[in-house]
């Protein structure tokens, strides 16, 4: 009784129903498998890949910075030392002092050594005054009233020169080759006009990576001038700017 | 009941003399054939990548033997670039130097990676992996895979790593595998930012030029963010079989309808422009980049400079630039002169969206891989071609790309903060069977 039960069971109509019902769960599982497989699965499906890296490239940027010396004084860099920031160095040597003081038709000059010390060719190289002021001359006993910045004032030139000072050509005020005059009211022009980055007075194209440079700088009183010029001193800052 | 039992019996027996008597056939006649010593060889996938003129870095071999080979040659390599200056160029190619052929061939930025550059311990815990100078830099917690043929393990980046590190501090763990020297270390969670990408800035320790200051002479220069990676421009110019497509860069996205990159020029001319003679054509030293038709192509030698148009589209490796009829205005020698592209040049100065840092972003393993399907013509790719590089020595094989970088100068701008620096960055090219 009981065997034939258990035939019946796997073998008869209710197990061929329970056969059948669970073929059909396997294909809907299998067909629901593949249907999500379809839905979420974008990768590649390659059995067989192969890869590389070029890894290392690299792209090195060059400088450009600047070294200023004044006459046989310490070399100044546009890149570091006191005050300097962003590739500027507002400090300087001056090229002028009060304590060296002048007489009407008697030049001061300074020289300016100005070298590319980057590895970049300046494109450009510019000088500019962004302001002249008047000041009673230190240690004077009675200043005369006047304004060496003024018109009737001081008198001023850029000249360039060779590496042992021999005139190559006036930036100011002549712009023209070989040495420069001095003319009047050219200290308070140059300081009216050429006062900014953008309207600096262009030197042409700067030095080359490593190259320098020479300047005269010519300032004097002229020889008429005022007697309320005595005991009075022209401030002013000269900036050089070096464009890559 | 007793005949039927007779019946089984009879047939039991009939059966185990079956079974121990006959075993073959019992036709009369029989045949039989045989066809032994069947076998199955695999194919191969593998690739070589040759920079310009040097040696093919092979998939094979290579030291993971996970055939894949994170150390060919550096993709590019440029110094003493300067804002608005043409940098340069180089060629990679890509060849297939197996029996397969690839499907697909996919380009992307790899993450920040290296490889061991020791052996790590199975006994204990691994606190620091050595390695080969890290490129890309790594966030605190990131993780740290290695991979050695099928030996794999994770560990967690334990702080910042910076770019070109030798070393990875990581949370200890015990490795799984005694890791080699070569093993790929790859940092899964990088390009996420300019800040955490394959690409990073290092302050310069070589002059561009002998005595000149450097990158570490300078107080003005910052590595943070890696600004340079962020400024400059990457293009991918494929030159495949004299066609053209931009496959990154100004005229890949949307596709230029001549394939070309925005990629400036600087040649020599080969043949002199005489004062005053009719000019119709320019003689160059094969282009390093792409001209439109259009373009102001710019001769100069010393103060003396003309501009000419161009007059038809002119690409990478041509000698000859067609431009409109005009009077040459100056002698311009083949010695002393150049040749420049100022249209092209002022494009890119204002692009701020083709760089590689957006490369790496826009473009690694989780985000934007380029599949880069064959070349139908200037401009078009066959999407549906089934091979994207043939088996070695059949069909197009080999796929040439030429790689450009530019250091733009958007105007007014000082940059003064990217001086002395350097950019190091990769490129991860793939093929699937």
């Amino acid at each position: 009784m009981i065997g034939r039960t258990t035939y019946r069971a796997l073998t008869g109509p209710a197990g061929r129903r329970s056969s059948t019902w669970r073929l059909k769960k396997i294909l809907l599982s299998m067909m629901a498998i593949g249907g999500l497989s379809f839905v979420t699965a974008t990768g590649t499906f390659a059995l067989l890949t192969s890869q590389e890296a070029n890894r290392g490239g690299s792209i090195s940027s060059g400088t450009l910075t600047m070294n200023n010396t004044v006459n046989a004084g310490t070399t100044c860099f546009s890149y570091t030392g006191a005050g300097t920031s962003g590739n500027v160095n507002p400090a300087c040597l001056a090229l002028f002092s009060s304590a060296s003081q002048n007489y009407p038709g008697t030049p001061a000059t300074a020289t300016v050594t100005i070298k590319n010390s980057g590895s970049l060719p300046a494109s450009d190289l510019g000088l500019y005054m962004a302001s002249c002021t008047v000041a009673a001359t230190p240690g004077a006993p009675t200043p005369g009233g006047g304004d060496p910045c003024a018109v009737g004032g001081a008198q001023f030139y850029v000249l360039e020169t060779d590496s042992v000072g021999n005139p190559t050509y006036c930036w100011y005020p002549d712009d023209a080759a070989g040495a420069c005059s001095f003319i009047a009211d050219t200290l308070n022009t140059f300081a009216g006009n050429l006062n900014t980055i953008a309207n600096a007075l262009d030197l042409g194209a700067g030095p080359v990576a490593g190259a320098t440079r020479y300047f005269k700088i010519g300032m004097q009183l002229p020889t008429n001038a005022s007697n309320t010029l005595q005991g009075e001193e022209a401030l002013f800052a000269l900036t050089w700017h070096m464009t890559g | 009941m007793d005949k039927l039992k007779t019946t089984l019996v009879l047939m039991i027996a009939a059966g185990a003399v079956a079974l121990f008597a006959g075993n073959g056939t019992w036709a009369s006649f029989s045949a039989e054939t045989t066809n032994a010593g069947g076998s199955v060889s695999s194919g191969t996938l593998t690739m070589s990548n040759t920079v310009n003129a040097g040696t093919a870095c092979l998939t094979i071999n290579a030291p993971a033997g996970v055939n894949n080979n994170p150390s060919c040659a550096a993709p590019i390599t440029l110094t003493n670039v300067a804002p608005g200056v043409f940098g340069g160029t180089s060629q990679i190619q890509v060849t297939n130097t197996g029996s397969l052929d690839a499907s697909k061939l996919t380009l992307w930025a790899p993450f920040p990676n290296a490889t061991l550059n020791g052996t790590l311990s199975t006994i204990g815990t691994t606190t620091s992996l050595p390695i080969t100078p890290l490129e890309g830099s790594i966030a605190n917690t990131n993780p740290i895979t290695l991979t050695y043929g099928a030996h794999t393990q994770t560990f967690a980046a334990n702080g910042a790593t910076a770019g070109g590190a030798t070393s990875i501090s990581v949370t200890g763990q015990t490795a799984n595998f005694a890791y080699p020297t070569g093993t790929i270390v790859s940092s899964t969670s990088g390009d996420t930012s300019s800040a955490n990408s394959d690409c990073y800035d290092a302050i310069g320790t070589v002059a561009g030029t002998a005595g000149a200051t450097k990158g570490t002479d300078l107080n003005f220069n910052t590595t943070s963010g890696n600004p340079m990676c962020a400024t400059l421009l990457l293009s991918i110019q494929e030159t495949t079989n004299g066609q053209y497509y931009c496959w990154v860069g100004k005229g890949s996205s949307p596709e230029s309808a001549t394939g070309q990159c925005a990629m400036p020029i600087s040649v020599g001319l080969t043949t002199q422009i005489t004062n005053l003679a009719t000019v119709t054509q320019l003689n160059v030293a094969p282009l390093n980049g792409n001209i439109a038709s259009g373009d102001s192509i710019v001769v100069r030698n010393g103060s003396a400079s003309q501009t000419f148009s161009a007059s038809s589209n002119v690409f990478f490796g041509a000698t000859t630039i067609p431009v409109t009829s005009v009077t040459a205005n100056a002698t311009y020698p083949t010695s002393t002169s150049s040749v420049t592209d100022s249209t092209t040049l002022g494009t890119l100065n204002s692009d701020n969206v083709d760089t590689i840092a957006n490369f790496n972003t826009l473009h690694n393993f989780n985000l934007g891989k380029i599949p880069m399907a064959p070349i139908s013509s200037n401009g078009n790719v066959d999407l549906l071609s089934p091979i994207a590089l043939s088996h070695f020595n059949t069909g197009t094989f080999t796929r040439t790309f030429q790689i450009g970088v530019y250091f733009p100068n958007p105007n007014g701008s000082t940059q003064n903060t990217m001086q002395g620096l350097v950019s190091n960055f990769g490129l991860t090219w793939h093929i699937d069977q």
